[in-house]
């Protein structure tokens, strides 16, 4: 077995661990994990605007500090549990999920590509009208690139995880002695 | 276009022989939740599952599967 497939099988049995099962029991538990992981994801956006106003400054580096700080603290557990909750629907090769798991996937992928495409089209337009005319705003500084494309990626990366922890169905009862979600 | 229900016996026959969720789901080779998820009827599976389903109970795969509802336990139709 190379790396890739020890890496992958050791995330597929760290998916089943039951530590995680109290933070996404319930749908509402779960809807709460993606609302926390898009407040992340939307204060890196956030993050951007503001450093295009006013980086480079000390000012901006410290905004940037505390800002990435909440938004590593809203997203990695969140999507931790996002991803325990969906046995790494979003994230293992296919070859390590079944029919059902692979039909998920493609439908939380094709929900998230309209998402994106959406997103992409409102942040498009605002960037295009913030930057209309001679005004300071038609500067853009390096830090709100680099922040600006980190939150695209960021957001295209995880986005198909919160879309498959929002649908995500109450797994059955269990009626076995293992059975545990 | 909305998807049409196909109903299964499969939790019925995993009773009756005795058959763990995980047991079934290993020779099936699919996570034991989509077995979970298959009882429900939340999944309907491809017809090489649903054949491999049928295969290892022993029958035919029209006694597992039906897109009619089966009729209870001790009911006369």
């Amino acid at each position: 077995m190379n790396w890739g497939e020890r890496w992958h099988a050791h995330a597929a049995r760290s998916m089943e661990h039951p530590m995680f099962v109290p933070l996404y029991r319930t749908r509402a538990r779960r809807r709460l994990l993606v609302a926390v992981g898009a407040t992340g994801l939307l204060v890196i956006w956030a993050d951007a605007i503001v450093s295009w106003y006013i980086a480079p400054s000390d000012t901006a580096v410290t905004v940037n500090f505390v800002l990435l700080t909440i938004a590593l603290v809203c997203y990695l557990p969140s999507v931790t549990a996002l991803n325990a909750a969906t046995r790494g629907l979003a994230s293992l090769p296919e070859r390590r999920l079944d029919e059902r798991q692979i039909a998920e996937r493609l439908r939380a992928y094709t929900v998230a590509n309209t998402l994106m495409r959406l997103i992409l089209t409102v942040v498009t337009a605002l960037v295009l009208a913030a930057m209309w005319g001679d005004g300071p705003a038609a500067r853009v500084p390096g830090a709100a690139i680099a922040l600006g494309l980190i939150a695209v990626w960021l957001t295209h990366y995880v986005l198909p995880l919160l879309v498959a922890g929002w649908r995500l169905p109450d797994p059955p009862p269990d009626d076995d002695p293992g059975d545990e979600q | 276009m909305a998807e049409e229900p196909v109903f299964n016996r499969i939790a019925v026959l995993r009773a009756d022989r005795g058959v763990s969720r995980r047991d079934l789901a290993a020779a099936l080779g699919v996570h034991y939740q989509t077995v979970g998820y298959l009882e429900r009827g939340e999944y309907s599976p491809s017809l090489h599952l649903a054949l491999r389903i049928a295969e290892f109970f022993e029958v035919p795969v029209e006694v597992v599967f039906s897109l009619k509802p089966f009729p209870k336990l001790g009911s006369t139709s």
